[in-house]
């Protein structure tokens, strides 16, 4: 077990054949670390992070939101290209997408609404409606349902007490079954805003939403 | 070293710094020998480059097994217009996790492969289409990408050789589809990532109607090794139609899940009783999946003598994928498990042919009611029948992809459907 239980409960560096912390194995030293601006454009895309905190009126873009978004336009031959990380980076600043949204990615990018609707309701990670402060996506595929993930959907729905789908009533949590998460070895994996929880049991998953709860208004 | 677990069988090309938090570092990457297969490579020339990939047999990582130098040798060799090259890290196969190892474990590794294979392919710009949840992943990757602008390794006039290219970090919405090469190419294009008709081929219209390459991560991951010891020295290890290393992802009811890179033609039951420590809690072994969800599953008796190579599984009676092998104890309820893959792919059809849509929304409702009890014995030729018609009658394969499960879970584990549909009759019937 990590020293930090509700950071993630079995964090798979602790297998006792590596001598890693978790901050090693996640890479802290690079993630998180580069600017608000986009930093080099080559990696502009490569944001945006779910935010705990959202906000639908959010400028479509302004300060260093507005630089990266230009960054991102200069690295695609159209702008249609750029449809893709612009939603990434309109979800981040506004917590979801909207049709509202989506007009007004549609206004940037000069493509029409119903187009811009029609693509970003094809993909899943574009949030249609409102989410709760921490979207805590369970994966239930195959690996992680051998090992035991629909216990762990049950532990979250009942610790959060919130429905599938729906969002607690005090705001913060939403919770959904996510597909395949390409974490197999490490079941089961959970993605709460932007961050993985690897071998997650139902036994770590109180921990894990106290944890949350106490973040509260700075967690990440 | 494949993480998070060691084995002494391994053979470590690719994996050979997992774990290892200061191969992230562009630095580190350089002093370890970082770079010089590019420099090389540039020294070889384009055509030179080719033949060695050729040579060493490669074949693609990501599920189909396709030659890697054949392909690139389709590309115009004399471009009149853009060339680019589409790295595929929208990894999502269930069941499959070394792309994002390969990424955060030695992203440099992964830039690398991606450079040559623009050169070779004469591409000036590539993209490395991520999938849109590895926030943590992509984020390893950009930074060591933008460490590699700044050293000179990417960009204008590399190490002052005249070549010039860019790199680009995508990130996609989550969508299954969208690896699927076709699609990965509309979605780069910022259009819904559905699958395109071939021919064209990707060589002569592919992104943004420019002649195109889409490859695998861990095939791009291989390719400095290739270059730098040559085509020879990697047919050392594997089988002679399937030459080299490849990264086993192994899940499920084993001791030690993980990724382990082992030669191709490596036995499944090594891998799961020495490699992998044995099955979780003793238990006996009832079927594996050896290539992630989309290929027919093997039971224990089709295990025993299956060799991990392309041709290997196959002669087992499935296949090999992206090696993605997911292994399910005598507890495994099969039916609720082929449920759950068919309710995967019914999520993430794209829509577009009627066979995959309605197919695999149908295939998850007879297999809800077969599960709840409420199945008929009728119900299993139905979807035998159903499974005929989506296989080769679609743009892409996953329609193919919702048959692999259900015909050989019908065809291996009948008793289990039975069990479940005549409890159910009795249920009625009280």
């Amino acid at each position: 077990m990590s020293d930090v239980p509700f950071k993630n409960p079995g964090w798979a560096g602790n297998t006792g054949e590596y001598d890693l912390t978790e901050d090693q194995v996640r890479g802290d030293e690079f993630v998180g670390t580069r600017p608000i601006e986009g930093g080099h454009p080559s990696g502009s895309a490569s944001y945006p992070y779910m935010l705990p905190d959202k906000d639908p009126e959010a400028p479509l873009f302004e300060g260093p939101y507005k630089d990266r978004f230009e960054k991102i336009l200069t690295r695609y031959p159209n702008k249609q290209a750029a449809l893709l990380p612009t939603l990434g980076l309109a979800q981040e600043v506004r917590g979801h997408v909207s049709p509202h949204t989506m007009d007004g990615v549609a206004e940037l990018l000069g493509l029409s609404p119903a187009y811009v609707r029609g693509v970003a309701t094809f993909y899943t990670m574009y949030n249609k409606r409102p989410v709760g402060r921490f979207l805590i996506q369970v994966c239930t595929n195959i690996s992680c349902n051998l090992c035991g993930a629909d216990d762990v959907m049950g532990a979250f729905l009942r610790y959060t007490d919130t429905e599938l789908g729906e969002t607690s009533e005090d705001g913060y949590f939403t919770v959904v079954e996510a597909e395949c998460l390409a974490a197999c070895g490490f079941p089961t994996c959970v993605q709460i805003n932007s961050r993985y929880y690897e071998n997650v049991t139902p036994a770590d998953v109180p921990k894990i939403v106290e944890h949350l709860k106490a973040e509260g208004a700075g967690g990440d | 070293m494949a993480y998070p677990y060691v084995s002494d069988r391994e053979v470590r090309v690719l994996s050979k710094y997992f774990g290892d938090p200061m191969q992230r570092r562009v630095d580190t990457y350089v002093e370890r020998g970082g770079y010089q297969a590019l420099k090389k490579a540039f020294e070889m020339g384009q055509d030179a480059v080719i033949d060695e990939v050729k040579a060493s047999g490669l074949r693609g990582r990501g599920g189909a097994g396709f030659p890697a130098g054949l392909k690139w040798s389709f590309m115009p060799k004399q471009p009149t217009k853009p060339h680019y090259l589409l790295c595929n890290a929208d990894e999502s196969e269930p069941g499959t996790f070394k792309d994002r190892e390969l990424l955060r474990w030695d992203p440099h590794q992964v830039i690398e492969g991606v450079l040559i294979a623009s050169y070779a392919i004469r591409a000036k710009q590539a993209y490395i289409y991520c999938r849109g949840e590895f926030f943590e992943t992509t984020q390893i990757l950009a930074k060591a990408l933008e460490d590699a602008y700044e050293k000179g390794y990417v960009g204008k006039d590399i190490m002052g050789s005249g070549n010039d290219i860019d790199i680009t970090v995508h990130v996609g919405g989550g969508a299954y589809i969208c690896g699927e090469e076709t699609g990965l190419m509309n979605s780069l294009e910022g259009r819904r990532g559905q699958p395109r008709v071939k021919p064209p081929f990707p060589a002569a219209v592919g992104a943004f109607g420019m002649p195109s390459t889409v490859n695998n991560v861990e095939t791009l991951s291989a390719v400095p090794h290739i270059v730098t010891h040559g085509g020879q020295w990697y047919r050392q290890w594997g089988t002679e139609k399937s030459p080299g290393t490849k990264l086993f992802c192994v899940s499920g009811h084993v001791n030690k899940p993980g990724n382990y890179e082992l030669p191709l033609g490596f036995p499944l039951m090594d891998l799961i009783n020495d490699v992998c420590g044995g099955m979780k809690d003793g238990k006996a072994l009832k079927a594996v999946i050896p290539g992630g969800s989309s290929v027919p599953i093997l039971d224990a008796q089709e295990c025993a003598d299956c060799n991990l190579d392309y041709e290997g599984v196959q002669t087992a009676g499935s296949m090999l994928g992206c090696a993605s092998v997911i292994v399910m104890d005598e507890d495994t309820d099969i039916v609720k498990q082929v449920r759950r893959m068919v309710q995967f792919y019914a999520h993430e059809s794209c829509g577009q042919c009627t066979p995959c849509r309605e197919g695999s929304a149908w295939m998850l409702q007879i297999l809800k009611r077969i599960e709840e009890g409420r199945g008929t014995e009728e119900d299993l030729q139905t979807m035998l029948d159903m499974s005929r018609q989506m296989t080769g009658t679609t743009i892409c394969v996953l329609s193919d992809s919702v048959g692999a499960p259900v015909v050989s879970s019908i065809n291996k584990f009948k008793d289990e459907y039975l069990a479940l549909i005549r409890r159910g009759e009795r249920v009625g019937v009280a």
